[in-house]
Parts: structure tokens; C-alpha cells; sequence
């Protein structure tokens, strides 16, 4: 620690600290502009200049200079004012004075200092910039006439999101921000930038004269899309969602969002919305009263044939609950979520081997891990400000990072990243192998551990040269992993699953639970090993155990009974299996074999369009209750807007179907229902609700331990061997689903694609955007080309979130689809 | 873009020599300003491929090299002439009539500072001093220097490299 004085208070702090961080510990402010917590000290607008009576002479940059022992600084003196409004009166030079029509108009950086220094006259004048606004994409408007030159647009690009879009280019008073080639911003459009631009120069077009920031009411929540769980806050107007507002002063998330947390929001506003129950009469779908619908929903689950309960993972928590007492009522023990396999990965394998069904740690806990892990899917695309906390792991604090996939992805392109990449459905041999050698070199931590006998027994099958040949990953490269790995202090396995990676989910669930017991990583007191659900509240579905029950049936399971006419109803709740589903054809035969369909959802989706009652619900955006995150972090959903029309949220549905099925709701409101939540998980008992904060709560403490240490023998696959094989996955624009309900990521990928590596174009004689004809499992689909450097030979992917495509037609679950390719 | 910069665009560059030139820089750290003087010496500019090339073998951002390009004014993102005519606009130049030299390479070669002829021959640069003030005025055409400059004198060293491929 170093002891100071700043204007005659004595502050002691961690010699880390500059004398801004000082200053700001004991509520001094000192203005700033390219100054921005969560990026590295710049030093490039000289606003913060203090003085230092140990440095005499000169006036000393607050925000870069690091405290020492017994320094006496002077943040304010009238020299010091003196040079600040000249540093003002320099920038204002070739600034332009557009305020009045400039979004950032009331919270402009820029503006409010000269504000607060009276900057009324200027003394210098020069050229005003004169360049073009930069209108090519329609998330983010750059306007380089108001740009002050702070560069935190370019360091979080590169620091946080490592993208890099951005650089300062040309030199002395020409010296501006641009792209490469200073072409129109073609990018990832995370809008990271746009939320650290001091002044009007970023700002996001959808949100283009919407509102005055005053004029907005500001209302925190979580991110509806991803197991992320980023805090987002509402800028409400008008009972709309106007702009998710930039917000690192609370939350989890340091501000940091995606595309889909930051520009996703619109479909909540979208004209779209069910607004009213339909029951179907005479073939066609009908709007409907309330009463009407639902009386036709309980009777419909009281037919005598069994009904099955089918729920996506982005209902609250509270909602989770009264569904349960929905099955428990319609007497019925077929519940589950989404794909249903796609979470045995959990369930199952990790809680073989670990006795947990969660996260270890947290995920600011990775921040300073020093080998990370990751497997099969690219955080970037499924968990992307996840993949911004590994991304400053790797940048700032210089860890290795290893990456076991079967594409390419900004991951592998980080420092340091060394990347096994294997063919197509071959994690668990790749794992396997890295467990083999770790045993084999007296590395692995095998104390208090069972089945070790066993699992040595079935790894004779995983030696890495067999595995590096059956993988195409080296021998150098798996020796190399069980090194680091076993070297870790603190390391972090990630590991994501949802409905595109349904295949060997049990089996990987074990292998990187095996891992991280040999490994090490389990019985660290941070970090370890990551599960990551896909969607916002996938955590709390399995915690709040939407699984089957006795003897019920799982999603699988149900869509086989309805299929063959013995199951009487079907009630599908938030998801849309015919679009999200693997294997359409069994969702459209269950469907139809069903007696009774109901579907509630905020969209009229393929999926409702086959139901004989839809019921309108709430988005995220309109109601209260809790999720919980793939970090196991329960956080608070505030309504920031009331629903279209009739619809109603999950919450309120289920307590009226509760009525008709004869039976009462626990409790009346989901803040009440919380604390009921703790008879279904022990976790959240004791948890109280008025107690979660902005940083949320993390059920069982920052890290678990593992309950049990099973070893688990687990076999992987023999790749496939033809010319051609279809994965699926996430595109990072997408979520689900949803998102192609959404303008923002519609906008950027607005259509389904089919990617496939440039040495396959190129024998195709293929170029960007052609048709391509994919035939597979006895089914034929069209997609348009997309050519890049992802993908190994031979290997396409096409991501699974639009509905049209049929993709699950091809696609059945399982790792890779053999297909032929045709123009 | 000028005229001649979208003719370029126009044409597939070959990739070969920049590879090779990455080849030898690949795993060295801070080797982006050797391996973009290499590639401007082999191409005679820096062609937008080899940045996007040079981008994704070194793994830095092609928007960072596109900063140094232009920070520098030693890097060329057009096509420039072979033959290079610098015309010296020092002081003791400019006293002793750079200006008209300046006017008679464009009624020559129809180009000013900066430009290039369609036929990628010639490029004309306005410079600072060339340190050649005795001999003033002077003009280079690329490593070679032509000193006491008149507009007759200009012709001929003109004319000289005309005849030249």
C-alpha cells in the first residue's frame, strides 16, 4: 500500500493505483475524457493534468501517473483550470457545435466540461472537420466531426472486444478514427464502442432522435437472450423500449454488451406480438377471450390421455415454480426443457462426476486465470461478453488459452491461443487423450479420487497418437495441454451446451469433468470448471429441476408418444420446436399426433401456427422475477414496459390455468413466489429477495466443491469419413430463435447461410452468396454460400436459429450430419 | 480512389512474394514495419491484399497496419510510376524557380504533386529539401539527381526517361 495526500486528505491504496483512482477513492473527481475504468490508462486528452509537488514544473496526467509514497497532489489550483479550459478550447477548435440536434445532447463528456469550466469564448480558431458520417450499417452512426480523439473506442475494441475495427490513422491535425481503409464500419456491431464514446461521435442509429436522455426512464434488468446474464438497463418512453442505455456503474457485466443484449431489444417493440389468445375453430386459428382460451386449455389436459409439458429456458424462475404446480395439477410427471438432450451434458455427466449440475466459479473469476479451457463452442458466438472476460484473461493478464473445436473462431486467433482442432464430433477423444497423458505423466491429482482404476482401463484406448490420428490434432499439441493444465493455478474449463449441441452432451459433460478432476481445476478455490446453458435462464430450469419427473417422460420421449397418438396433449411453452428443435420431421409427427396442442409464446411461430390454442405471453422487458446465469448468479428481471394487447405474462397465465385445473397458485406474485423456491432447490432457500442487488446473488457462494470425485470411463467417436459434414451451432448475431424477431441482429445476418472453407469453394467453383443444394439424411435444403477461413475441409456449418430453413430436417442431433454438396 | 488506384483494385494481385516476405517475419516480434518496406519494395506500393494477408498472418488488425500506412509517409497505397520525379520545393529551390519546373513536368506528363500517369511510368512528388541547395534548383528521378534545373534541361531529362521502358 502507498500513503498520499490529495488536496490536504490523507488516502492510502495499492500501489496499482494512478492518482485518478486515488483521488476518485476519496470522492474527488477529476474530470476526464479518454479516461474509462474498465480500459488501460491512455493519457491522450490532458484534461485530468494535476499537480504534483514532487514533479514541479509541469502539470502531471492523473489518469496515467502512478501513485508513490508521499506524494502531495493538487487537483485543482488556478493554473490548473487554467490549462484545462485551453486543453477545452483546443478541442472545441475543430469540434463541431451541432448540441442541439446531437443525441448525446445532456450527457455529452465534452459538453458538460465545458459547462463546468465555462468555456463560453474560445481564443483560437481553425478549420472545423469536414468529414463524411459514416451511415453504412444501421447499428452505428460515426460521425468524426465530433470526435475528440480519446481513443476509447479503439482500446475497447481491442482490449475488451478483439475485434479491432478501429485505429487512429493519418497524423498531426488530419488524425482521425477510422477502419481499415477508412471504409464504412463493417464489424460484429457489439456497439461496445458506441457506449464508451465520450461525445456524439458514436451513436446508435436505431435510437436516432428517439429521445432526449432525460426524457427516459431508466429501469435495470437481465438480458433476455443468453446464460451470460448481462445487466441491461431500459431507456423506457412512451411504454417502449427505446435504447438499452450504457450502464457500467451497476451490474455484472462492467457495461459490457453484445449485439444481441445492446441492439436485440427490438423485437420486444415488434408489431408482431401476439396480442390476443387464439383458439383454433373450423381449421383456423381464431382470437379469443381469456376465459375462453383457457377453459379450452384445461380440458384439452384433462382429456385422459396424458398431457406433456415442453418449456424454453427464458421463463423466470418463479414462472419455473408455478409451471411445476401446472404439471403437478394436470397430473402429470412429462416435464422438461428445450431439446432435452441437450443439458444431459449437466444432469448427467458433470453431476456423475462432480455431483454438481452448476458452474464452479464465477465468471469475473476467469478474469485472472492463467489457463483457460474451452471446448467444442466459441464463447464469442454463444456467450460473447463471456468470451470479452477470457478475451482480457488472455490480453491483460497473459493467459494461455486453449481452445478444443472443430472450427476456428476468434478465440483461436487471440495471443497465445493454441487451438485442437479436430474433426467434427471427436471433444471427448481429444479430452480422453489429454486425461491419458496426464495419468500417463504422473501429472493428473488422483487423491481422494474414484474409478480411477477403471477410467485408466478405458483410456488405453485414448493414447494420443492413436487420438491425434483418428483427430487430425497432434500429439505436441494434446502432450502440450496436459501440461498447462496440470500446471494451473488457476485455471477455467468452459464448456457450452444448448439445442445445437445436443450430440455427446452426456458424454462431454464427463470427459471435462474427468478432465478437471485429473486436471486439478475442480478442487481450486476459484475457477474451474464452466458450464454455460444457452439461454438466459437454462441455469435455472435445471436448478428448479424442469425435468422429467417419476417415471415421466422427457422432450424426446413425449414427442415419440405424441407422435404415435399416446400422449392426448401437448403444452409448449416459450420455444419453438418445429423451428429449434434437431429432427423437424418427429416434431411435425408429434404435433400432429397429438390430440391437443397449446403453445404460448410471444410469436405466432411455426410452432403456434400448428397449435389448437396459443396463448400471447410477456417478454423479459415486461415482467418482474429472477434468472439465474450460467455463473449460477441469481439476478432481478424488471418490467420496463407493459405488454401489447392481452398478453400476459408466464407468470399470470399459469396461476389463471392453475384456477381451471381446479387447483391455486402458491403465491400470488413472483416476488412472493421466491421464497418458495428453496422447497425445490436447497440453494435458493434462505435467499432473500429484497437482498439481490445489482451484482445479484451466486447461489452456494463465489465457488463450489465438488460433492463427489467419480471418475467416469466415457468413450468418444469415431469421426466421419466422408467428403462432406453439416455441424450447426450459434452465429454470434443470433440467439435462438428470437433474435429473427429482432431488427438489430436480423439486420446484420439477415438470412440463413451455409459456411464452408475456401478450399471447398474453390473445387466448387463456388462463390459468395450461391445456392447451394445439401442433401442428408434423406432430406434436401437450400442455403446461400458464406466462404471464410473457419472451417477445415470438407467441413459446413450452418447456424440453427432461423426458421424456413428447415436445417432440422437434415439435422437429427447428431455431431455431424453426413451430407452431399451440390451447386 | 484515383483512377489508377481503381485499375489496381481491378487487378489480382499475386500473393506469392508477400507470403514470402511474411514467411521470414512470421514468428518476430514488432515486424510490421521491415515486412511493409519489403512489400512496398516488391510491389512498388502496399496493395489493400497484402495488408488484409500481412492482417491475418500476423494476427494485428488490418485497421492498425492501415494507421501505420498512413502515418507514415514513407508507405504508398496507389500504384506509383517507375520512375519517381522528385521535384525539390526547398527554400533555395523555390527562390530559383522550382515552381515553374513543378508547372513543366505536368504541361510534360500532365501530373502534379502526388499523381501518377495512366500508364504507371511516371509518379511527380513536390518534396521538402532534398539537402542539394548548392545545386539548386534540383529534381530526382528515383535514386538519381539532376541538378541546376531549367525548364531545357527538364525536357531532356524527361525525354531521357520516356524513351526508357
Amino acid at each position: 500500500m502507498v500513503n498520499l495526500t490529495i488536496d490536504g486528505t490523507q488516502v492510502t491504496v495499492p500501489k496499482s493505483f494512478t492518482i485518478y483512482q486515488a483521488a476518485e477513492q476519496i470522492g474527488i473527481k477529476i474530470p476526464v475524457l479518454c479516461y474509462a475504468k474498465k480500459l488501460l490508462p491512455f493519457g491522450a486528452c490532458r484534461v485530468c493534468l494535476v499537480e504534483v509537488e514532487q514533479m514541479k514544473g509541469r502539470l502531471i496526467p492523473s489518469c496515467t501517473t502512478p501513485v508513490t509514497e508521499g506524494m502531495v497532489v493538487t487537483t485543482s489550483s488556478d493554473e490548473i483550470l487554467k490549462v484545462r479550459k485551453t486543453v477545452l478550447e483546443f478541442l472545441l477548435v475543430n469540434h463541431v457545435i451541432e448540441c442541439p440536434v446531437c443525441d448525446k445532447g445532456g450527457e455529452c463528456e465534452l459538453q458538460d466540461l465545458t459547462y463546468e469550466l465555462e468555456v463560453v469564448t474560445n481564443r483560437f480558431v481553425g478549420e472545423k472537420f469536414d468529414h463524411p458520417t459514416d451511415e453504412s450499417n444501421p447499428f452505428i452512426e460515426r460521425n468524426m466531426n465530433r470526435c475528440v480523439l480519446c481513443g476509447r473506442c479503439v482500446r475497447v475494441c481491442d482490449e475488451i472486444v478483439s475485434y479491432g475495427s478501429y485505429s487512429f490513422v493519418e497524423r498531426g491535425f488530419e488524425t482521425k478514427i477510422a477502419t481499415a481503409f477508412d471504409r464504412g464500419l463493417d464489424c460484429e456491431f457489439c456497439g461496445q464502442c458506441v457506449s464508451m464514446c465520450p461525445v456524439g461521435a458514436l451513436l446508435p442509429r436505431p435510437f436516432k432522435f428517439k429521445a432526449r436522455p432525460w426524457q427516459l426512464k431508466h429501469v435495470d434488468s437481465v438480458c433476455g437472450y443468453c446464460g451470460n446474464g448481462c445487466t441491461v438497463t431500459f431507456g423506457v418512453k412512451d411504454n417502449q423500449v427505446q435504447t438499452i442505455r450504457f450502464n457500467d456503474k451497476n451490474g455484472v457485466n462492467d457495461g459490457n454488451l453484445c449485439i444481441r443484449g445492446r441492439f436485440g431489444y427490438s423485437y420486444v417493440n415488434s408489431d408482431q406480438r401476439l396480442t390476443r389468445p387464439l383458439v383454433r375453430k373450423n381449421g383456423e386459428l381464431v382470437e379469443a377471450d381469456w376465459e375462453e382460451a383457457l377453459t379450452a386449455v384445461a380440458e384439452g389436459m384433462n382429456r385422459g390421455k396424458g398431457t406433456g409439458i415442453i418449456s424454453g429456458a427464458r421463463l423466470s424462475n418463479e414462472e419455473f415454480l408455478l409451471l411445476k404446480e401446472v404439471a403437478a395439477a394436470a397430473g402429470t410427471t412429462n416435464l422438461d426443457h428445450s431439446g432435452g438432450e441437450c443439458y444431459k451434458g449437466l444432469t448427467e455427466g458433470v453431476q456423475q462426476v462432480l455431483g454438481l449440475s452448476a458452474s464452479t466459479g464465477t465468471f469475473p473469476q476467469v478474469e485472472d486465470a492463467d489457463v483457460i479451457l474451452s471446448i467444442r463452442s466459441d464463447f464469442y458466438e454463444t456467450h460473447p461478453v463471456f468470451g470479452m472476460v477470457v478475451n482480457q484473461a488472455v490480453k491483460r493478464a497473459g493467459a494461455k488459452l486453449l481452445v478444443v473445436s472443430d472450427k476456428k473462431g476468434k478465440f483461436t486467433k487471440l495471443p497465445n491461443a493454441e487451438t485442437l482442432l479436430g474433426k467434427p464430433g471427436t471433444e471427448v477423444n481429444i479430452l480422453n487423450a489429454i486425461c491419458a497423458v496426464l495419468l500417463e505423466s504422473g501429472k493428473a491429482v488422483t487423491e481422494g479420487v474414484a474409478g480411477l482404476d477403471e477410467l485408466k482401463q478405458s483410456l488405453t484406448d485414448y493414447a494420443p497418437a492413436r487420438v491425434a490420428e483418428q483427430t487430425g490434432v497432434s500429439v505436441e499439441a494434446i502432450e502440450a495441454a496436459a501440461e498447462q493444465l496440470a500446471a494451473a493455478e488457476k485455471g477455467a474449463i468452459l464448456l457450452g451446451y444448448g439445442l445445437s449441441y445436443t450430440a455427446n452432451s452426456r458424454e462431454l459433460g464427463i470427459a471435462a469433468a474427468n478432465l478437471a478432476l485429473l486436471s486439478g481445476l475442480a478442487d481450486q478455490d476459484e475457477a474451474g470448471l464452466y458450464v454455460c446453458g444457452e439461454k438466459a435462464n437454462s441455469q435455472g430450469a435445471i436448478d428448479l429441476g424442469i425435468l422429467p419427473g417419476e417415471s415421466g417422460l422427457g422432450v424426446q420421449a413425449m414427442l415419440d408418444a405424441a407422435a404415435r397418438g399416446s400422449l392426448g396433449a401437448l403444452y409448449i411453452v416459450g420455444e419453438d420446436p418445429l423451428t429449434s428443435f434437431p429432427d423437424g420431421a418427429k416434431v411435425e409427427a408429434a404435433l400432429k399426433g397429438a390430440e391437443f396442442v397449446v403453445v404460448q409464446d410471444l410469436f405466432l411461430s411455426p410452432t403456434a401456427q400448428a397449435a389448437d390454442v396459443v396463448l400471447p405471453a410477456a417478454s423479459f422487458a415486461e415482467k418482474d422475477g429472477t434468472f439465474t446465469n450460467a455463473e449460477r448468479r441469481i439476478q432481478r428481471l424488471r418490467a420496463g414496459i407493459k405488454s401489447p394487447g392481452e398478453a400476459l405474462t408466464d407468470f399470470a397465465i399459469f396461476a389463471s390455468l392453475l384456477e381451471k385445473l381446479g387447483a391455486a397458485a402458491s403465491a400470488a406474485t413472483p416476488g412472493e413466489t421466491f421464497a418458495g423456491l428453496g422447497r425445490l432447490n436447497d440453494a435458493y432457500a434462505g435467499i432473500d429477495l429484497n437482498a439481490i442487488g445489482p451484482q445479484g446473488v451466486v447461489w452456494g457462494g463465489e465457488h463450489l466443491q465438488p460433492k463427489v470425485r467419480n471418475l467416469v470411463p466415457v468413450s468418444g467417436r469415431e469421426p466421419l469419413t466422408t467428403r462432406y459434414q453439416l455441424i450447426t451451432g450459434s452465429a454470434l448475431y443470433h440467439s435462438g430463435t428470437t433474435t429473427t424477431h429482432a431488427k438489430g441482429p436480423l439486420e446484420a445476418v439477415p438470412e440463413p447461410y451455409v459456411e464452408l472453407s475456401r478450399e471447398d469453394a474453390a473445387e466448387l467453383q463456388l462463390a459468395e452468396g450461391d445456392q447451394l443444394r445439401i442433401k442428408g439424411n434423406g432430406a434436401e435444403i437450400r442455403l446461400k454460400a458464406k466462404i471464410g477461413a473457419r472451417l477445415p475441409k470438407g467441413v459446413l456449418f450452418a447456424p440453427n436459429h432461423f426458421p424456413g430453413t428447415g436445417l432440422n430436417r437434415l439435422y437429427k442431433g447428431e455431431a455431424a450430419v453426413v451430407v452431399e454438396l451440390n451447386k | 480512389m484515383s483512377e489508377t488506384a481503381e485499375k489496381a483494385a481491378e487487378q489480382e494481385v499475386d500473393l506469392t512474394a508477400c507470403n514470402e516476405i511474411l514467411d521470414q517475419y512470421q514468428d518476430m516480434q514488432g515486424a510490421l514495419m521491415p515486412v511493409l518496406q519489403a512489400i512496398q519494395d516488391h510491389y512498388g506500393y502496399i496493395p489493400e491484399e497484402t495488408v488484409h494477408l500481412t492482417a491475418d498472418r500476423l494476427n494485428i488488425y488490418a485497421s492498425q497496419i492501415y494507421g501505420v500506412l498512413t502515418f507514415y509517409a514513407q508507405f504508398h497505397l496507389e500504384p506509383r510510376g517507375k520512375y519517381i520525379v522528385r521535384v525539390c520545393m526547398g527554400t533555395a529551390c523555390h527562390v530559383k524557380g522550382a515552381g515553374r519546373l513543378g508547372d513543366r513536368v505536368k504541361e510534360l506528363l500532365g501530373i502534379t504533386h502526388a499523381e501518377t500517369t495512366e500508364d504507371v511510368k511516371f509518379t511527380c512528388e513536390y518534396v521538402a529539401c532534398i539537402g542539394a541547395c548548392g545545386m539548386a534548383p534540383v529534381i530526382m528521378v528515383n535514386d538519381a539527381t539532376y541538378g541546376s534545373m531549367s525548364v531545357q534541361k527538364l525536357n531532356e531529362v524527361i525525354e531521357k526517361y520516356q524513351k526508357m521502358d
